[in-house]
C-alpha cells in the first residue's frame, strides 16, 4: 500500500484501475507481508492500547475512554517498585550475559579453527534442545536448599548450613536468565567479530600497538554494533519474562511481568494489565532507542 | 649505501609445506627493492617475515645489525602498507594517519601538524576530517602510505599496494611512489606479481619461484641477462630456440636452429657453459621485420608471418622461420609509413647476436 502511495501522483490517485504492470506487481509482493504484519503485529498492539484506556466494571468491560488505569499505576507505589526492579534485573542480566558472552564469541571467532567454528556454535545451542521450563526447573535443582551446590559445598565442609541467597530471590532470577539468554548474546557478537578484517589488527600492531591495546583501539570499537545488538536482544525479552521470576523469584523476586499476568488471569482486570504492559513497553522502547542512538556512530562507519 | 636488512638462511615451513627455502638477501639503506614472483612463490610470506607477522623456522633476520628473532611487529622499525590497505573504518582520515602516534612524545598541536604534513605529502591535503569509509581506492592507499610514513620507519613494506587500482591509477601511483621514496629516503620493499611494475619502480629486484630467489639484480640486468629460463619467461616476453654450444673459450660458439652459426661473448652465457645441447633466448623487440629496402646490420633470415596482433603503438608478429620449431614473436613499433603486414606475408627478419642469452 505504501508502494502505491509513493509511486502514484495525486492526479492518478482517483483511478487505481490504471495501474501499470510494475505497480500491480509491487502490490502483489507487498500485500501478503503487509497483511501479515498488520494482523500479527499492529492489531494485537492496537488492542492492548485500546484496552488500557478502558476499565473493568466487575464482570464487564466499560468502554468509555479514561486514563484511570494510568493514574492508578502512577499513584500506587507497588507498580513503580516492580517496574524499577524489572529494569534493574534486566539491566544486570544484560550486563552479566554480554560480559560473559563476549569472551566466548571472541574465542570462537579468533582462536577456533575455521572448520570447527560451526561445531562450536552448534554446541552452544545445546541447552535449547530442551524446553525453557525444564531448564528453569534444573536451575532449581542446582540452586535449591538441598540442591547440587548446597549439598556439594556441605559435603566438602566449605559451608555448615545451606546457602539461602541463591534461590527464591532476585539472584536466582538473574542466574537463570543470564544462562537462558547467553546464546542470544554470543551470536551477534560472534558475527561482528567474524566480519572484522584481520589485516586491521595486523595494521594496528604494525603501527606500534600491543595485542591488548589493539583490542581496545580496533577490535572492541569495531565489535560495538554486535555488543549493542546483544544488549537489545537480551534486555528486551528479559523485561517481559514472567516464567523465571514466577518459579525462581519467590516473594521478593517478582517482576512487572508477573503483575501483568496477575492482572489479566487472576484479578480479571485486563485494562489495568494492558496499561501496565504499555508502561513497561514505553520504558523498554526509551532505553532501546538510547542504545540504538549510541550505536549509530558505529553503524554509520560500516556503510 | 650501508646494509640495512640481512636475511641469512631463512626457512619457513607451514606444516609440511616449505614456503621459504634458504633465503639469503641483503637490502641496502635507501634502496627501492622489489620481491617479484608468481602467486604462491613466498614473496608475501617473506615480507611478513621481515615485518614480524611470521616467525622463521630457521635462519635469521637482522635489521640494522639487530637480530629480530624475538622482536614483535609493534617494536620493529618497519611499517607496512597492506594489500587491502587496512584503513580503520571507525576512524577519520586524520585519526587513521595519527594512529601510530599515540605513544610519541609530541604535543597535540605537533601531532596535528605532523598529520597535516603527512597528508600533504601524499596529496590528500584537507582530507583529514573525512570518514575513512568514504574514500576511493586510490585515496585509501594514500592514507595507508601517510599512516606508515608519519612514523618515519627505517623500512616501508608494501604488499601489492597497486593491485587493487585500475590501470591508469596504477601507473600514476607508480610514479608517485618513486617520487615519494626519493623524497623521504626510506628503504622501500615492494611485493608484486607485476613484472612491469617491478621494472619501473625498483633499484633492485629479487625474482622468486617456489620459495627460492631465482635471480637478484637491477632491472636492466634482469631483463637483458636473465640467468635462467624461468626468470626470462616471467619477465617480459622471450623467444626460445634450440641451439648447440660448439666451442667454449673467450667467446661461446653457437649453432642456432634456423639462424645458423655465431659467436657471443662469455657474459651472455651461464658460467661454466659446456659444449653440447642448449637453448638461446631472444627478446621480441631485439628482432626486427625487414621492410622493403631495409637491410640487416648483422644477420637476417627469411620468414613467413603467422599471426598479427595490433596494439596501436606496436604490432606483435608471430613469424615462422625455417628449422625453428616454434613461431618467433617480434615487436615492431608502428612508425610513420611503416605498413602492417598481413598473415601469410613473406618477409625477412633481422637478428643480432648481441641480444642473445644462452641458457
Amino acid at each position: 500500500m505504501i508502494f502505491v502511495r509513493k509511486s502514484l501522483s495525486i492526479a492518478d490517485m482517483g483511478k487505481l484501475s490504471n495501474l501499470t504492470g510494475d505497480q500491480i506487481r509491487g502490490i502483489k509482493l507487498l500485500g501478503l507481508p503487509f497483511t501479515y504484519a498488520l494482523l500479527l503485529l499492529a492489531l494485537p498492539l492496537g488492542a492492548i492500547v485500546l484496552f488500557s484506556f478502558w476499565t473493568q466494571d466487575f464482570m464487564t468491560v466499560d468502554t468509555t475512554f479514561t486514563t484511570r488505569n494510568y493514574q492508578e499505576i502512577w499513584n500506587s507505589p507497588i507498580y513503580g517498585l516492580l517496574l524499577r526492579r524489572s529494569l534493574m534485573v534486566s539491566g544486570i542480566v544484560t550486563l552479566v550475559t554480554v560480559l560473559l558472552a563476549y569472551p566466548v564469541a571472541y574465542f570462537i571467532s579468533f582462536h577456533v579453527k575455521p572448520s570447527k567454528k560451526s561445531l562450536w556454535l552448534f554446541l552452544i545451542t545445546i541447552p535449547f534442545w530442551t524446553s525453557y521450563l525444564i531448564r528453569v526447573f534444573l536451575w532449581k535443582v542446582i540452586l535449591g536448599y538441598n540442591g547440587v551446590i548446597n549439598s556439594g559445598l556441605l559435603e566438602l565442609g566449605v559451608i555448615t548450613e545451606p546457602l539461602t541467597f541463591i534461590l527464591y530471590n532476585v539472584n536466582a532470577v538473574i542466574i537463570t536468565l543470564a544462562h537462558a539468554f547467553a546464546p542470544f548474546a554470543i551470536l551477534p557478537i560472534f558475527v561482528v567479530l567474524e566480519k572484522i578484517d584481520r589485516s586491521l589488527l595486523e595494521a594496528s600492531q604494525d603501527l606500534g600497538e600491543s595485542k591488548f591495546s589493539t583490542f581496545l583501539r580496533v577490535t572492541l570499537p569495531l565489535s560495538m554494533p554486535g555488543v549493542v545488538g546483544a544488549v537489545l536482544i537480551v534486555f528486551i525479552p528479559t523485561i517481559g519474562d514472567y516464567v523465571t521470576p514466577e518459579l525462581m523469584g519467590g516473594a521478593g523476586g517478582k517482576l512487572i511481568a508477573n503483575m501483568i499476568q496477575t492482572q489479566f488471569l487472576q484479578l480479571n482486570n485486563a485494562p489495568l494489565g494492558a496499561a501496565l504492559a504499555i508502561v513497561a513497553m514505553v520504558c523498554v522502547t526509551a532505553i532501546s532507542l538510547f542504545f540504538v542512538f549510541l550505536n549509530r556512530k558505529y553503524l554509520a562507519s560500516r556503510s | 649505501m650501508t646494509d640495512l636488512i640481512k636475511l641469512r638462511g631463512v626457512q619457513k615451513y607451514y606444516g609440511d609445506y616449505h614456503a621459504l627455502r634458504d633465503i639469503n638477501l641483503t637490502i641496502r639503506a635507501g634502496e627501492f627493492f622489489s620481491l617479484l614472483g608468481p602467486s604462491g612463490c613466498g614473496k608475501t610470506t617473506l615480507l611478513r617475515v621481515i615485518a614480524g607477522f611470521e616467525g622463521v623456522s630457521n635462519g635469521s633476520v637482522m635489521i640494522s645489525d639487530k637480530d629480530m628473532k624475538d622482536v614483535p611487529p609493534n617494536q620493529r622499525p618497519t611499517n607496512m602498507v597492506f594489500q587491502s590497505y587496512a584503513i580503520f573504518p571507525h576512524l577519520t582520515v586524520a585519526e587513521n594517519v595519527a594512529f601510530g602516534l599515540r605513544k610519541s612524545k609530541m604535543s597535540k598541536a605537533e601531532k596535528a601538524d605532523a598529520v597535516a604534513e603527512a597528508l600533504k605529502m601524499v596529496g590528500l591535503d584537507g582530507y583529514g576530517k573525512r570518514a575513512a569509509h568514504a574514500l576511493s581506492g586510490g585515496q585509501r592507499q594514500r592514507v595507508a602510505l601517510a599512516r606508515a610514513l608519519i612514523l618515519k620507519p627505517k623500512v616501508l613494506l608494501l604488499d601489492e599496494p597497486l593491485s587493487a587500482l585500475d590501470k591508469k591509477m596504477r601507473e600514476h601511483m607508480q610514479v608517485e611512489l618513486i617520487r615519494l621514496q626519493r623524497a623521504v629516503g626510506i628503504t622501500f620493499i615492494l611485493v608484486t606479481h607485476d613484472q612491469e611494475e617491478a621494472l619501473v619502480m625498483s633499484d633492485r629486484i629479487a625474482v622468486m619461484f617456489a620459495g627460492e630467489i631465482g635471480q637478484m639484480d637491477d632491472p636492466e640486468t634482469l631483463y637483458r641477462r636473465p640467468k635462467s629460463r624461468r626468470v626470462a619467461e616471467f619477465i617480459g616476453k622471450m623467444n626460445f630456440l634450440p641451439a648447440t654450444v660448439t666451442s667454449v673459450g673467450e667467446s661461446i660458439g653457437l649453432d642456432i636452429a634456423g639462424f645458423g652459426q655465431t659467436d657471443v661473448p662469455q657474459d651472455q652465457a651461464p658460467e661454466g657453459a659446456k659444449p653440447g645441447e642448449a637453448a638461446i633466448g631472444i627478446r621480441p623487440e631485439t628482432l626486427a621485420i625487414l621492410f622493403e629496402g631495409e637491410t640487416a646490420s648483422r644477420h637476417e633470415a627469411p620468414a613467413t608471418v603467422d599471426e598479427v596482433v595490433y596494439y596501436g603503438d606496436m604490432t606483435y608478429y608471430d613469424v615462422r622461420v625455417k628449422d625453428v620449431p616454434e613461431p618467433l614473436t617480434i615487436a615492431m613499433k608502428n612508425l610513420i609509413g611503416r605498413p602492417v603486414l598481413e598473415v601469410g606475408a613473406q618477409t625477412r627478419i633481422a637478428w643480432d647476436e648481441r641480444a642473445i642469452v644462452v641458457f
